[in-house]
C-alpha cells in the first residue's frame, strides 16, 4: 500500500510497486489532464509535480511517491498565473501538450521570476509541442513572468511605506 | 456512405448538399432550432415536423434556446485549428449574435451530417457560404417576429447583439422566442437569395474571438479520445505484426504474461476486411499490466513478403519510375513538351528524394469500442466518421447503421486521424472478448502503425530556348499513395484516361507559372504501398512535390543566371489558365505575385549577408489549384562550413487566403506551419528498414523543440475574397525556401529531404 498527497488529499494505492505514477494518477484517481505521450521521458505530456519539482509520472515508478506531494494540473483549479496567461495569449491549438507544458513552466517561475528567452527555451525543451505553439508557450510565459512580477513590486512597495 | 468518385465534385461535396436543400425554422421543446433538410423529405412535411421527427439532414445546425443560448452543432473535429469557433463565428455574423452567448457542440457520426471530413484545410472554404445564409435566414425570421412584437415595419429592423433593434425599441432573441410562433421553411432558391453582409458591416468576421476550445485545454478538463472511459471496460495493447500487410499468426504463447498481475488473456483478430493481419490483442485490468503483458506475451508469425524493404529500395524503386518515359498517368499537358526538348538550345534536370516523415501527433492513437442494444458504438478523436465508420463495421462485418462514432477532442490529427483504423483493433477485440474495450497504442506502437508520408522520388526537366527562356518544363513525381489505400473512390482519372491517380499525392505540381509548355506524370510507387499504408501528412502532396518544383525554379533561374525572384514574378503574368477564377482563386497568378512582391520586400531581398549566410525564397498555392492560398516564404540561413549545421535565422511568410475568418487563430495556423516546415526540412524524417519504420519514439524522431525555434515574420494581405484553407498550406514553401537559401549561402545545392549537415559536408568535400 503506497500512500501520498494528491493535490492537498491524503490518497491510497495498492497497485503494483512498479505501476508508473501517470497511470496511478489517471486510472485509479480520474485525473485525466496528465497524459501520456511516450512513456519513455521524453516529450514531457506527463509532467506534474513531486514535491514542487517538475517530473515524468510516466516513467516514476508510484513507489518513489510514497510519502510525497503530487500535484497535477487539476490542483491549480483554473487560478494559477500561468493559466490566466495560456488563454490570454490562445496557447493551446490540440492542447494535448498544454498540461504538462503548464506544469514545467511553473517550476521555471518558482525559480525565476523573470526569465529571458533563452532561459525560457532552456527550460521549456524538455516538452514537446506537435502543434508547435512554441511561439505562444514562450509569450505567455513571458506575460505571466512580468504580471507576477508587478504584484510582487506593489506588495513590496507597499510594505516598504509600512515599515 | 457515397464516395465521391470524381475528387473536384467531392471539395465542395458540403455546400452542394447543403444547396440543393431547404431550410427549415422551427420552435421545438422552448428552443429555435433552424437546420436544412433534404429536399424529398421536406415536399409535403411542415418544419416543426421534421425538425420534431429528427428529419432534418444537415452539415451543420444550430438553436436558440429562451435563456438566449446559442448553440452551433458542428460536424467538424477540433484538432486544434480552433474550427468550431470560425464556424461559429460566421454563423453569428449573420445572425447578429452576441458572441458571448455562442456554443458549440461536436456532433457524433450520423448519416445525416452527410459526408464528413476535416482535413485538406478545407471547413471554412466548404462552409462559408451555406452558414452564412442559414445565419441570414436566422436574422430575417427573428426579425418577422421580433417587429410584430414591437410593432413596427420588419423593414425598419436590424439585429445587434442578439437583440432586433428598431430605432430606440429592442427586443431580444431569447423574449422572441418565449413569445413567437415558429415554422418556417426556406426554399434552396430562397436561401441563395438571402442578403449577406458585405464585409464592411462585419462585427464578427475577421474580428479575434477567444477561441470557445481554449479554456478546457489549459485547465486539464478537456476530454480527449484517450481519456473516455465505460463501465466494466478492459484494457487492451495490441501486438503488431513484423509486416504491415500479409502476417499470419501461427500460434501464441503467453506463459510468460500470465505471471503479470491483471493480465487477462489475449484474442488473436478476426478482422472481416483484412485491413489488419495477423494482429494479436492482450488484455488486462489496467493499462500497466496490458503494457507489460504485451511486452512478456511470444507470438509466432508467418509473414508478407516485405520484411526485407528498405527505404533505398523504395527510392530505388521511385528512381526507376520517373525516368520510364510512359509510367504513371498523365495530370498536366500544355503545349507540346517533345518539340519543346527536341528543339531546346539547352536541357537541365534534376531529381529530388524526401524520406519517410511520420505523424506522431502528440496523442496516441486509441478507442474505446462498446457493444450495446444492438449497436457498435466507437469512442475515439478522429478527423472522419464518413472514412472510420464503414472500414470499423466492414471489420466487424456489419452494416454502417450499426456503429456510431463519438467525437472527443483530438490531442493532434495531421492526417493520421482520418481514416480512423485504429478503432479497428478496439471493435474486433471487444467482439472477441465480448466487454467493452479500452484499447490503447504505447508510442511504439503508434509509430508501428502509422501512415508515414511515403518516400518520394521526383525528376524535374526544362528546355531552354535560344534566348535564354524556359520554355519547357516536365515533372515526374512519384510516391506511395494513401487515397489508393484509404478512400480509392476519391481518386480522379489522368487526362490520358490510362489510369486513376491520387489527387493529394500530386496536387502542387499543377503551378501557376506561365510556361509555354509543360507536363506532369504521378506514378505510384507500389513497393512503398505494400510494404506500408502511406498516409496524408500535414500539407500531403505540395509538402513534398513543391521542394521540388520550387528547388528545381531556383537551378533554373541560377543556370540562365537570372534572379530567382524575378524569373519567377515573370512567369506570374495570370495570363491564359493562371488567370483564376470566381470566387475562390479569382486573379489568379496575380494574387501569388502580389505575395511575392511582398515578401521579397519584407526579406530585403538583395541584401548584402555576412559570409555563410543566405537568403532563399519560395511560393506555394495552398492544398489545391482549386482552394488556393496564395503564400510566399523567405528563409534567411547560416551554414556552419565545417559541420555543415543549418540554423534558421529568420522565416518570412506573406500569405492571401482571402477573408479571414479567425485572424488570430489563423496567425497561430501559420506560426504552427512554418514551425512543421523547418521541423520536416531539418528536423524529422526516418527510413524504412526490415518493411518497418525505423523511428520508434521521440527519442529516434526528433520534431522541432522551443530551443530550435527561428524568429518569424508574418504578413496576411488584407482581403474581402472568398475564404479558403490555412491548416496546411503554410508548412509547403518552407522547405524550398531553406534549400534556396542554403545554396545562395554555400553554393550548395541539397535535393534531398530531410536536409542533413553530412548532406553539405559530402558536398563540400567533392566540390
Ligand atoms: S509521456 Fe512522460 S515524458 Fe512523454
Ligand atoms: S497544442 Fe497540440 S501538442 Fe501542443
Amino acid at each position: 500500500m503506497i500512500e501520498f498527497n494528491l493535490n492537498g488529499k491524503t490518497v491510497r494505492t495498492d497497485v503494483p510497486d512498479d505501476t508508473p505514477l501517470l497511470w496511478v494518477i489517471r486510472d485509479e484517481f480520474g485525473l485525466k489532464g496528465t497524459k501520456f505521450g511516450c512513456g519513455i521521458a521524453m516529450c514531457g505530456a506527463c509532467t506534474v509535480h513531486l514535491d514542487g519539482a517538475a517530473v515524468r509520472s510516466c516513467s516514476m515508478p508510484i513507489s518513489m511517491a510514497q510519502g510525497k506531494k503530487v500535484s497535477t494540473i487539476e490542483g491549480f483549479e483554473g487560478k494559477h498565473p500561468l493559466q490566466e496567461a495560456w488563454i490570454e495569449e490562445q496557447v493551446p491549438q490540440c492542447g494535448y501538450c498544454q498540461s504538462g507544458q503548464i506544469m514545467q513552466a511553473a517550476t521555471l517561475l518558482e525559480q525565476n521570476g523573470s526569465p529571458t528567452d533563452e532561459e525560457i527555451s532552456a527550460h521549456m525543451s524538455a516538452n514537446i509541442c506537435r502543434c508547435m505553439a512554441y511561439p505562444r508557450i514562450k509569450k505567455a510565459i513571458k506575460s505571466a513572468a512580468e504580471k507576477s512580477n508587478s504584484a510582487v513590486n506593489v506588495y513590496d512597495l507597499a510594505s516598504s511605506v509600512e515599515g | 456512405m457515397n464516395l465521391l468518385n470524381n475528387f473536384s465534385k467531392n471539395k465542395t461535396e458540403d455546400s452542394l448538399q447543403l444547396s440543393r436543400r431547404k431550410f427549415l425554422i422551427s420552435a421545438v421543446n422552448s428552443a429555435l432550432v433552424m437546420a436544412f433538410a433534404p429536399l424529398t423529405m421536406s415536399l409535403t412535411a411542415s418544419a416543426s415536423e421534421i425538425i420534431k421527427q429528427n428529419g432534418f439532414s444537415p452539415s451543420i445546425w444550430f438553436e436558440i434556446s429562451t435563456l438566449g443560448e446559442i448553440t452551433v452543432h458542428v460536424a467538424r473535429c477540433e484538432m486544434g485549428q480552433h474550427v468550431g469557433t470560425a464556424l461559429a463565428q460566421i454563423v453569428a455574423e449573420e445572425l447578429g449574435a452576441n458572441w458571448d452567448d455562442i456554443r458549440v457542440e461536436h456532433a457524433s457520426s450520423d448519416p445525416k451530417w452527410g459526408f464528413v471530413m476535416t482535413g485538406g484545410s478545407w471547413s471554412v472554404f466548404q462552409m462559408y457560404k451555406p452558414l452564412s445564409q442559414a445565419g441570414a435566414a436566422g436574422r430575417i425570421t427573428l426579425i418577422e417576429a421580433g417587429a410584430k412584437l414591437l410593432g413596427v415595419a420588419p423593414k425598419s429592423c436590424d439585429v445587434k447583439d442578439s437583440k432586433v433593434i428598431s430605432g430606440s425599441k429592442s427586443v431580444t432573441f431569447a423574449e422572441i422566442i418565449k413569445q413567437g410562433k415558429f415554422d418556417r421553411t426556406f426554399t434552396p432558391e430562397e436561401m441563395n437569395k438571402l442578403p449577406i453582409k458585405s464585409p464592411d458591416k462585419r462585427h464578427t468576421i475577421g474580428f479575434d474571438r477567444l477561441a470557445l476550445d481554449v479554456p478546457p485545454k489549459t485547465n486539464g478538463k478537456a476530454v480527449y479520445g484517450i481519456d473516455v472511459e465505460l463501465e466494466g471496460m478492459v484494457y487492451t495493447r495490441p501486438v503488431i505484426p513484423p509486416t504491415r500487410y500479409g502476417s499470419k499468426v501461427l500460434g501464441v504463447d503467453d506463459s510468460n504474461a500470465k505471471k503479470i498481475k491483471g493480465y487477462l488473456g489475449y484474442e488473436i483478430l478476426k478482422d472481416q476486411s483484412n485491413w489488419i493481419e495477423g494482429w494479436v490483442s492482450v488484455i488486462a485490468e489496467s493499462y500497466h499490466s496490458a503494457i507489460k503483458a504485451a511486452d512478456a506475451i511470444k507470438v509466432s508469425y508467418k509473414s508478407g513478403d516485405t520484411t526485407n524493404v528498405s527505404e533505398q529500395d523504395i527510392i530505388d524503386e521511385g528512381r526507376k519510375l520517373v525516368n520510364t518515359k510512359s509510367a504513371g498517368v498523365l495530370f498536366v499537358n500544355d503545349g507540346d513538351m517533345d518539340k519543346a526538348f527536341d528543339s531546346a538550345a539547352s536541357t537541365l534536370d534534376a531529381t529530388y528524394i524526401t524520406h519517410t516523415a511520420m505523424h506522431f501527433q502528440m496523442e496516441p492513437l486509441n478507442a474505446l469500442a462498446e457493444f450495446k442494444d444492438g449497436v457498435w458504438h466507437i469512442h475515439c478523436g478522429n478527423q472522419s466518421h464518413s472514412l472510420t465508420l464503414p472500414a470499423v463495421a466492414k471489420a466487424l462485418g456489419v452494416s454502417d447503421d450499426s456503429v456510431i462514432v463519438h467525437q472527443y477532442y483530438l490531442g493532434g490529427g495531421f492526417g493520421r486521424r482520418a481514416y480512423g483504423d485504429y478503432a479497428i483493433p478496439a471493435a474486433l477485440t471487444a467482439k472477441q472478448y465480448g466487454k467493452p474495450v479500452k484499447l490503447i497504442f504505447t508510442r511504439p506502437d503508434d509509430a508501428k502503425f502509422d501512415q508515414a508520408r511515403s518516400a518520394s522520388v521526383q525528376k524535374v526537366s526544362a528546355a531552354i530556348n535560344d534566348k535564354n527562356e524556359l520554355v519547357g518544363y516536365e515533372h515526374n513525381i512519384s510516391a506511395g499513395w494513401p487515397t489508393l489505400s484509404m478512400a480509392p473512390g476519391f481518386m480522379p482519372k489522368g487526362i490520358d484516361n490510362t489510369g486513376n491517380f491520387d489527387p493529394f499525392s500530386t496536387s502542387g505540381s499543377d503551378h501557376w507559372y506561365t510556361i509555354a509548355n509543360n507536363r506532369v506524370r504521378t506514378i505510384n510507387n507500389p513497393l512503398a504501398q505494400k510494404t506500408f499504408t502511406p498516409g496524408w501528412l500535414r500539407s500531403v502532396g505540395p509538402g513534398w512535390i513543391s521542394f521540388g518544383a520550387e528547388s528545381f525554379i531556383d537551378e533554373v533561374a541560377h543556370e540562365l543566371k537570372k534572379d530567382p525572384v524575378e524569373m519567377r514574378l515573370a512567369m506570374l503574368d495570370g495570363k491564359g489558365k493562371n488567370r483564376g477564377h470566381h470566387p475562390q482563386s479569382v486573379h489568379g497568378a496575380k494574387r501569388l505575385k502580389f505575395v511575392l512582391e511582398n515578401c521579397k520586400k519584407a526579406a530585403n531581398w538583395g541584401q548584402k549577408l555576412p559570409k555563410n549566410e543566405g537568403l532563399g525564397i519560395a511560393t506555394s498555392f495552398g492544398q489545391e489549384r482549386e482552394m488556393p492560398t496564395w503564400i510566399a516564404c523567405a528563409a534567411h540561413v547560416a551554414v556552419n562550413p565545417t559541420s555543415g549545421e543549418i540554423t534558421i535565422k529568420k522565416i518570412f511568410m506573406t500569405i492571401d487566403c482571402g477573408t479571414v475568418v479567425h485572424p488570430d487563430s489563423a496567425l497561430a495556423q501559420i506560426e504552427g506551419s512554418i514551425l512543421w516546415g523547418v521541423s520536416l526540412a531539418l528536423h524529422e524524417g526516418t527510413e524504412v528498414s526490415n518493411g518497418n519504420y525505423i523511428a520508434t519514439n521521440f527519442h529516434n524522431y526528433t520534431p522541432l523543440r522551443m530551443n530550435n525555434m527561428p524568429e518569424m515574420e508574418i504578413n496576411f494581405v488584407e482581403s474581402k475574397e472568398f475564404p479558403v484553407g490555412l491548416g496546411e498550406p503554410g508548412v509547403i514553401a518552407v522547405a524550398p525556401a531553406i534549400a534556396n537559401a542554403v545554396f545562395h549561402a554555400t553554393g550548395i545545392r541539397l535535393r534531398e529531404l530531410p536536409m542533413k549537415p553530412e548532406h553539405i559536408r559530402q558536398q563540400s568535400k567533392q566540390a
